[in-house]
Order: structure tokens, then sequence, then C-alpha cells
């Protein structure tokens, strides 16, 4: 059974290549445009999710918020979270430290390297 | 009575002299406001044709990504029809087609990872997209200071219209957003991560 990654980005451009990049080694892809859209596609889904990429710039609630907000769900304690961002500053990485996210990738990536830091925590 | 003459020529004189300092005032102000006036159409106009920009290059990025994303699965059928032509050949032994279906494959094969190096090149989009977000965003700033001058510049206490502001849509963006000069490598965030 496939592993199911949400990708979270308000750049329909990004979220089509990393679901692309994704889909491509046989991962089952939920999107959502921010972090609002990501916590109502999450409170309604009845499948696992399995490991959460999100960007940090995003309107309405942000990638902090999101992760902040995951890691006080029960269920998504100890969900890998990785932060997808073209922020590179030494004080986001520390921040993203800080709220739980579980590694950092900066845009713009390599679909080989997004894959293999994904299959660092899940594999097919 | 001459003194009085004198004075009253003198007060002409002073009074000629204000009439002609304010019509140079009148003069600066006129030359000053027309610029402010026309920037504030201007500037709308620009922050308008930015968004155009985005909006296009957007839509040609997707384009180009649906394209790249047929295909892909296109290519994995032909490598598999060609393992299975290699399969039924090898047992009739016919000369030079097996090495042909190898070549066809690994062509294929290279078609797919030209692929994902066009979709990777496509990054641009989002990247420029962010950097057109900054630009627009500084726009709209000098917009509201240019009608906050020009209310300021009402010199005749009329009440100033309010100014005609576009809606504006929000943004979210990475001031610093780039397609090259990446100050880190994986990883060393990598370590960083691993040290928590």
């Amino acid at each position: 059974m496939s592993r199911t990654i949400l990708v979270v980005d308000d750049s329909p451009t990004v979220v089509k290549f990393v679901s692309f990049s994704l889909k491509n080694k046989g991962f089952n892809v939920v999107t959502a445009c921010d972090g609002m859209d990501a916590v109502e596609k999450i409170s309604n889904m009845s499948e696992k999710v399995d490991l959460v990429i999100t960007d940090l710039n995003m309107p309405n609630l942000d990638g902090y918020g999101l992760i902040d907000t995951l890691r006080h769900n029960d269920e998504f304690a100890n969900t890998p979270i990785m932060i997808l961002t073209s922020e590179e500053d030494e004080e986001d990485k520390q921040k993203g430290i800080q709220v739980g996210a579980s590694s950092y990738l900066v845009k713009p990536f390599k679909p080989a390297l997004l894959v293999q830091e994904v299959e660092k925590y899940i594999k097919n | 009575m001459s003194e009085v003459i004198n004075l009253q020529d003198k007060i002409k004189a002073e009074l000629l002299d204000i009439s002609g300092t304010i019509n140079k005032i009148v003069d600066s102000y006129k030359s000053l406001h027309s610029p402010l006036v026309e920037s504030q159409e201007n500037v709308p106009k620009a922050t308008q044709q930015l968004d155009k920009i985005s909006e296009q290059t957007a839509a040609a990025t997707h384009r180009m990504l649906d394209t790249a994303e047929l295909i892909t699965p296109r290519e994995d059928e032909v490598i598999a029809g060609l393992n299975k032509i290699k399969e039924i050949v090898q047992n009739n032994e016919t000369t030079g087609v097996i090495e042909l279906c190898d070549a066809l494959a690994q062509k294929a094969s290279d078609n797919n990872n030209d692929a994902f190096v066009i979709m990777d090149a496509l990054q641009f989009q989002d990247i420029t997209s962010q950097q057109i977000d900054h630009a627009v965003v500084l726009l709209e700033e000098l917009e509201v200071k240019l009608s906050k001058i020009l209310s300021a510049l009402n010199s005749e206490g009329e009440e100033t219209p309010a100014p005609k502001m576009p809606s504006k849509k929000q943004r979210a963006y990475d001031p610093h957003a780039d397609l090259f000069d990446k100050k880190t490598n994986q990883n060393d965030i990598d370590s960083l991560f691993a040290k928590k």
C-alpha cells in the first residue's frame, strides 16, 4: 500500500512539481494551498498521513503555524514534517527546529534530493 | 504729505514683490503636483502589469508541466515494450535487434531523465513570482506614500477625496527568493537538524 504525503504550498507550480516527483516514486500525494487548507484537509481525511512537506511563507496560516498546530495534535506528534522553502537564513532553520520540523529543504531543489530526503523517513 | 506718498509707494512695491513670490510658489506647486498625479496613475498600472506577468508565467509553466507529465508514462511504456521485444527476439537469434532494443531503451530512459531536468528548471516560476510579489509590494507602498503627499499638498483647504486604490491581494513571499546564490548545502542543513 502506498504511503501518503501531504504537500502544502501556496505556489501551484511547486505543488505540481513536488507531487509529480513523489507520485513518480509511487507515493500517494494529497495537496493543500496553505496551512489552514492543510488543517481542514487533514480533519476530513480518512487515510493516515505518513509525512508532511510544507512551505513557510503562506497566507492564512504559515508553515511555522501549521507545524505548531500539527505537533499539538497527538496523531501528528511523531509524523515527519519537512520544510520546503526559499528562505535559507540561519534564523529560519533554528525556528524550524524549535517548532518541531524534522528536516529542511531549500528551493530550488533537485527532485532526486527531495525523494532522498523523503525516503529517510518513509519508504513504499 | 510727501512722506505718506513715499510710504504708499513702498507698500505698493512690497505688495508687488509678495505677489511675484506667490506666483512663483504657485508655479512650483503646479510643477510638483503634475508628476505626482501622473505617478499616482502610473504606479497602479505597473502593479497590474507585474501581476499579469506573474499570472502569465504561471499559466505557461503549468502547461509545460502538464506536457512533461504526459511524456514520462509514455516513456515507461516504451521501455517495458522494448524489454518484451528483447525477450522474444532472444529466442529467435535475430542479429543486431537486441542491441537496437538496448539503444532504444537507453534513449527512452534518457528522455525520462530530461523531462525531470525540464521540470527542475521550471522552478524559476515560483522564485520569479516571489520576486515580482516583492516588487509589487514595494510599488504599493510607494503608491500609498504618493497619495499622502498629494493630500498634504492640497493647499486650498479642501477635503482631498480618498485615492483610488486597486484592491490588493494577499501576498506571502520570501523577499530573498533567488534561483542562484544559495548559501548552504543540504548536508549542512541535515547536520543542523540532526543535532536537535
